[in-house]
């Protein structure tokens, strides 16, 4: 097994000079035999990564897939089951695509449009406004520029707690950036 | 606009000089059409000028400096625009503050931050700061907004023309767009609402406009790439078992799935995005969490809207550049597949 992985690393490697030495058994074993070809493409790839054809990408996802897996492995997802009624089962190694390009995401490109959303909302509630008319409405409508009125009162509604308000308001912010995001990866 | 006329009337001496040598009778066809397009370039209708910016903001190489106000808060940025190879290249970034840079090129953009790392992800449409003016189809638009010559102005020291984009209907803010006479480029844009407030403002206080590339411009379409994302695709195969029945002329859906919140404990949600070819709407169906002390909340920053609905244990959210009016109606229409 050794000897033959010498051959295949030779062979990867154009470093067989006599053609007549090398083992044509090896050649149909590698045709044959899965454990060589996994070893033969291995070879190939550490090839490639010394003389830096691969490119990042190929490695990485590689290597983050297999890590996710197992990550996914020992926790299945909670939160899956309870929300049968808006979203199905989505597969867990799906959520694992996602984690990854979310931690990539900036927040630059998100927040440029939507920073400081949050920071007002909630909290802050003016009378019924003027461009919906119906009654009972909370609206936060402030004049964008130029230094008029900006009806930004805080009235926090008596039966929500701060904690409350607070986990509402990272979930609007979640929404806003996801709404961003969705922007951004729109094909 | 002297000169102009000048020149066509040069032409037209010349056009006659030199096809009096051949035909007497066809001087004179050649010279009634030289004179018909005279008539025609100093009264360009509306849609002819937006169509006309649409071409310049493709094709020209040029530099923007302009501001972004929203609320209170202007925003300095810069844009280089250049083609290199016959492909557009573009090159944004924020002048105050943190550097944040991006790069669009060859159906790739690219993202800079400061303190995080870059990325690029894949994408064709134009995502520069008058991308959704320059990109909308105007003719097909006609169903939804009217356009009318406002009249003219000057911004950035540049002689401008204003071209309303009037919504037929309550469902959409209207826009004013301002373009440079000369070389037709976009120089400012205000969203309105219903009652002509300005909600958001871009406006260009620099803009050059140069025969070559920028050089920067091309030594940076050489440049490597940040390492490329693969984009979530996979969780979107599964449709979202809601359908929305009522949508704005021009409107369409035009994705439809079910995805996590990944900023937000990765909570499940469906989700549908609708699109006019200026605004895009996202909508939101997901489990109630926390329940709201009324049914509805709205939050509104400039053109943006946030509008809550609970029903039952049901939550709807819808964000978007749109009024009220078409959030709120859109949640009316929202139902569940059968």
């Amino acid at each position: 097994m050794k000897e033959n992985n010498e051959q295949l690393s030779a062979l990867v490697d154009n470093e067989i000079v006599d053609y007549e030495v090398f083992d044509m058994q090896l050649l149909d074993e590698l045709i044959t035999n899965q454990q060589q070809q996994k070893q033969f493409s291995r070879y190939h790839l550490i090839g490639d990564v010394m003389r830096g054809d691969v490119s990042d990408q190929f490695l990485n996802i590689d290597i983050s897939q297999q890590v996710m897996a197992k990550i996914n492995k020992q926790t299945p997802s909670a939160q899956v089951s309870e929300l049968d009624t808006a979203v199905n089962k989505t597969g867990t190694k799906e959520g694992a695509n996602i984690v990854s390009f979310a931690k990539r995401f900036s927040q630059y490109a998100i927040a440029a449009s939507v920073a400081g959303v949050v920071v007002l909302t909630s909290l802050v509630t003016s009378q019924p406004g003027v461009e919906n008319g119906s009654q009972g409405l909370e609206v936060l409508n402030t004049v964008p520029f130029g230094g008029a009125v900006s009806p930004v009162s805080l009235q926090a509604t008596h039966m929500q707690s701060k904690q409350v308000i607070k986990e509402r308001n990272e979930r609007l912010d979640a929404l806003l950036k996801d709404h961003q995001l969705q922007l951004q990866i729109q094909p | 606009m002297k000169l102009k006329l000048l020149f066509t009337r040069l032409l037209t001496v010349f056009l006659v000089a030199a096809s009096s040598a051949i035909f007497a009778a066809e001087v004179s066809e050649e010279v009634k059409v030289s004179e018909k397009t005279v008539e025609k370039e100093e009264a360009l209708t509306a849609i002819e000028y937006l169509q006309l910016m649409q071409k310049s903001y493709k094709d020209l190489n040029y530099e923007i400096l302009y501001l972004n106000s929203l609320e209170n808060q202007v925003e300095p940025k810069q844009l280089i625009h250049g083609v290199v190879d016959d492909q557009e290249i573009a090159y944004f970034r924020f002048l105050n503050g943190a550097m944040r840079e991006s790069l669009q090129y060859a159906g790739k953009i690219s993202y800079f931050e400061q303190g995080t790392q870059a990325y690029t992800l894949e994408s064709t449409l134009n995502r520069s700061v008058f991308s959704n003016i320059a990109n909308f189809d105007y003719v097909k638009g006609q169903d939804s907004y009217e356009y009318i010559i406002l009249g003219k102005g000057r911004i950035a020291g540049k002689q401008a023309i204003a071209i309303r984009m009037l919504s037929k209907d309550e469902y959409r803010y209207s826009y004013i767009i301002w373009l440079d006479v000369d070389s037709y480029l976009p120089l400012r844009l205000d969203t309105l609402n219903k009652s002509n407030l300005i909600l958001d403002q871009v406006m260009v206080v620099s803009l050059l406009i140069s025969e070559k590339v920028n050089p920067w411009l091309e030594k940076l379409s050489k440049q490597q790439l940040p390492q490329l994302l693969n984009l979530p695709r996979a969780s979107q195969q599964e449709a979202s078992q809601w359908k929305v029945n009522w949508l704005p002329t021009g409107f369409n859906v035009i994705r439809n799935d079910q995805h996590k919140l990944v900023m937000h404990e990765n909570e499940p949600v469906s989700y549908i995005m609708l699109n006019d070819g200026i605004v895009s709407v996202s909508v939101y169906i997901s489990a109630k969490k926390i329940a709201l002390d009324e049914k509805q909340k709205i939050i509104q920053r400039g053109a943006t809207v946030l509008y809550t609905y609970q029903t039952g244990d049901i939550e709807i959210n819808i964000v978007g550049e749109i009024p009220i009016v078409t959030a709120k109606r859109l949640v009316e229409s929202i139902a569940k597949v059968e």
